[in-house]
């Protein structure tokens, strides 16, 4: 007997569909998988059998193939086990064969029958459509956020069978997601002092220039930079699915099981492997931390503790948007378009910002500030630093500027420079702004590349003004936003 | 094949087991030649003696000996006095004017910075050979300033003289040889070993009439320099800086043992015993005689003026006394620093 059962496997955040074949003959008993399973696949046998066991089907002693199509392709994971389970109950003539047309079928097995989690859920949706899916009863709200009404869950194999078997209704779909709860951020109000922390932070968001904030321990760089995601306007839908699908594959929860709709914000620590960082394994591709931060903030804490490597394969995420990640199997281009704020100490003692204060040998400082390389210091349109707040102003009470008054003029500068048609050659400035730029270019306090950045940042600072041409004071103020490089380059 | 004594003692002087104090033994009785193949032997070849000579002569590196008479007087009669000195530039320099050390601290402030290359400056033009070790920091400014015009500046380092140490210092070396002299106990090809520097800073000291620390930590290497002028009677002066500094915690502990307090070119000058000479012109920035500015009288711009300090200030700190939003503090340190009233330090600012 044969039997054909659809299902779809993970590669990256795309699910590839997959049909699981099974046939069961005489011969001696035995149980094989083909079409290059991994080690979780393979695995699925003894699965499979103790489920079928512990759920009150019988087990066929005969010789049972099963081939997962297209064979070429490698395929990931357990969730293969239940499309493998219903084959076999099909090819046993336990279940008709038409009960399971235009169906598909995604889960885990446990040893008691029980349908487990899978990752990626939302991948493996699209993949299977247009058929009705059948999945774990706990993935079925994932899966609904991408199909609607056709997802059907399932809370073992042995109720699955009785459903298939015409002899139970589908188990009650899922209640529908909820409306998101209010999504609890890090208010900035809790941050005292810090005036120039605070604006770096609304600059940041409002025009997604990268953040390098310098500055001693103790400072609140950490702080503050926890406090961006909250100043960026919600995810709009389609991020939000980028996002959620992202999250997904990577097996990460959802908030309240449903669609991300604040932006992400992730924090890998500075002993993060490249692949970590960027994405990879060994084909079954994981996103990696960029990827989780796409439409959202990566924060890197100790930036100059993070391994070279890591740091220099950041650069085409910063520069594209992207990032490719190729192993010998194939390539696949993840999502990787995040604000990046990351934050140092400007000496291995951490005092170097006080004049007189720093113990470090020069020796020290420089091999210190090598780490960060000139062409990963230049995606940083801020560099920052920062100081400890004065004693009076952290124990006044008195609370900061909330995140939600913050982000209301960071929407407004956001939808002006939207509006805004692009200009042809930099933004507008007025006479004597203009003068200063140029007075810092010819006395080489500014280099080409450096001069469009303060004057982008300017532009932004004047949208958050809501003025439409750039001031002296905005272009004097986007240059003191960058000031922290002197900190960095020698 | 003939070669000078010299060569014999810059062969011995290159053999890695023979420090400066053991070649001062070596060398009290017997000529080089004759202590060279006393210790050296039959293995030490001629050639050998030859090609280091060679590369000495080739380098344009001098050789001063102990008892020749090109041996600078200042060395005559010093208790730790080196058997050879090399030396890059003219050698008459060490002689030719008063000598006065400037040291201090590889990381100074901008204060020791600016205070060290104005003292550079000014004691070049009084007619005073600046002594330093062309070190990073202090060392560095100090011949900054002195190389402008005047005495010749000295500068006494550690290593080989082929092998300018700290590279970033490659350039001022060679000014330094050039308008003076550079010397060293240390032939050329061999690296600047930690062990070098105190037997530097002894070398320092004994060429200087005045030993001055501009800017010094409580456990500096401008100690050894300190403790080597005192050893031989030579006057030793400090720069009071800021209590809160770490950089001024040396000099500051200096003056309460006794230094003498150097706010002025002059009151070196008067250590020397050259206060009745030709006196430079008083040095603004360190005399407070500077020509005030007039201070800026418009509205924001006096408000953040007042604020400054003559110490780097934040600028969180900035917003805070003037309660001005960023950019209108920006504007207004930019406004005073065209008009060379504010100046910025990394995002950090102080009056100028």
């Amino acid at each position: 007997m044969l039997a054909a059962i659809a299902s779809a496997t993970l590669r990256g955040t795309m699910g590839s569909p997959v049909s699981v074949e099974v046939h069961v003959s005489t011969g001696l008993p035995g149980f094989t998988i083909v079409g290059l399973p991994d080690a979780a696949v393979r695995e699925a046998r003894d699965r499979v059998r103790a489920a079928f066991l512990s759920s009150g089907l019988s087990w066929p002693m005969r010789r049972i193939t099963c081939n997962l199509a297209p064979s070429g392709m490698r395929k990931g994971g357990a969730g293969l086990d239940l499309p493998i389970a219903v084959g076999l109950l099909v090819a046993t003539g336990e279940v008709d064969a038409a009960s399971t047309q235009g169906l598909a079928f995604c889960g885990e097995l446990g040893l008691n029958g029980s349908l487990r989690h899978v990752p990626g859920m939302i991948a493996l949706a699209d993949a299977t459509a247009p058929r009705g899916l059948v999945v774990p009863l706990c993935d079925a709200r994932e899966a609904a956020l991408v199909r609607g009404g056709d997802v059907h869950g399932a809370a073992n194999l042995g109720d699955l069978a009785r459903v298939l078997r015409g002899q139970a209704p589908w188990p009650e779909p899922p209640p529908p997601s909820r409306a998101p709860s209010s999504a609890h951020e890090p208010d900035l109000a809790d941050v005292r002092g810090q005036a120039v922390g605070r604006r770096a932070l609304e600059v940041a968001a409002a025009g997604r220039h990268h953040l390098l904030m310098i500055g001693p321990p103790g400072s609140g760089k950490t702080m503050l930079a926890e406090r961006l995601a909250g100043l960026l306007p919600p995810l709009t839908p389609d991020e939000a699915l980028t996002v959620t699908r992202i999250h997904s594959a990577a097996g990460c929860s959802l908030p309240d099981g449903t669609l991300f709709h604040r932006p992400p914000f992730r924090a890998p620590h500075h002993q993060a492997s490249v692949v970590s960082l960027v994405g990879g394994g060994s084909w079954s591709l994981r996103p990696g931390e960029v990827s989780l931060a796409t439409s959202g903030v990566l924060f890197l804490d100790e930036l100059g503790e993070f391994p070279v490597a890591a740091l220099e394969a950041l650069r085409q995420p910063l520069e594209e948007g992207v990032i490719r990640v190729s192993r010998a199997g194939g390539t696949v281009t993840f999502p990787a378009a995040f604000l990046l704020v990351a934050a140092m100490n400007p000496c291995p003692c951490g005092e170097g910002v006080y004049e007189g204060a720093c113990t470090c040998s020069a020796v020290a400082r420089a091999r210190y500030r090598r780490r960060i390389s000139a062409p990963l210091l230049d995606r940083f349109d801020l560099v920052v630093p920062l100081s400890r707040p004065d004693p009076d102003e952290l124990l006044s009470g008195v609370p900061g500027e909330s995140s939600t008054a913050v982000a209301v003029r960071v929407a407004a500068a956001r939808a002006r420079a939207a509006a805004r048609p692009v200009p042809e050659r930099g933004p507008d400035l007025a006479p004597d702004a203009d003068a200063l730029l140029g007075s810092k270019l010819r006395s080489g306090a500014l280099s080409a590349r450096g001069l469009h950045k303060v004057s982008q940042v300017a532009r932004t600072v004047a949208d958050l003004a809501g003025e439409d041409a750039v001031s002296f004071a905005q272009v004097a103020e986007a240059l003191s936003l960058r000031a922290g490089r002197a900190a960095v380059v020698s | 094949m003939t070669l000078p004594e010299e060569a014999y003692a810059v062969a011995l002087a290159s053999v890695p087991s023979i420090g400066p104090s053991t070649l001062r033994d070596l060398l009290a009785d017997d000529a080089p030649s004759a202590a060279w193949s006393r210790t050296v032997g039959a293995s030490g070849s001629v050639r050998h003696v030859a090609r280091i000579w060679e590369r000495h002569t080739e380098l344009g590196i001098g050789v001063l000996m102990a008892g020749h008479p090109s041996w600078p007087a200042r060395l005559l009669d010093d208790p730790g006095a080196p058997a050879i000195v090399f030396c890059l530039g003219d050698p008459r320099a060490l002689d030719r004017a008063p000598t006065v050390a400037l040291v201090g601290t590889r990381s100074p402030t901008r204060y020791g910075i600016g205070v060290a290359a104005q003292l550079g400056a000014d004691l070049a033009a009084a007619g005073v050979s600046v002594v330093s070790g062309l070190a990073l920091g202090i060392d560095g400014a100090a011949h900054e300033g002195a190389c402008g015009a005047g005495a010749p500046p000295i500068g006494v380092v550690a290593g080989g003289l082929d092998d300018p140490y700290p590279r970033r210092h490659t350039r001022l070396w060679e000014r330094v040889a050039e308008h003076g002299v550079v010397v060293s106990e240390s032939p050329a090809g061999v690296r600047t070993e930690k062990w070098r520097f105190p037997v530097r800073n002894r070398l320092l000291a004994a060429l200087s009439d005045v030993v001055v620390v501009v800017e010094s930590r409580h456990h500096g290497g401008s100690r050894h320099t300190v403790d080597a002028a005192m050893a031989r009677g030579i006057a030793v002066g400090a720069v009071p800086g800021s209590i809160r500094s770490a950089t001024s915690e040396g000099t500051n502990a200096l003056l309460a043992d006794g230094a003498f307090p150097v706010c002025c070119a002059g009151d070196i000058l008067v250590a020397l015993s050259l206060a009745g000479a030709p006196a430079p012109a008083p040095s603004p920035s360190v005399h407070g005689a500077r020509p005030q500015r007039p201070a800026p009288v418009t509205g924001e711009d006096r408000r953040v003026y007042d604020a400054l300090s003559p110490d780097p200030t934040s600028l969180d700190e900035l917003a805070r006394l003037t309660g001005l939003d960023l950019p209108s503090l920006c504007g207004a340190l930019e406004r005073l620093a065209r008009a060379g009233q504010a100046v910025d330090t990394g995002g950090w600012w102080q009056r100028e």
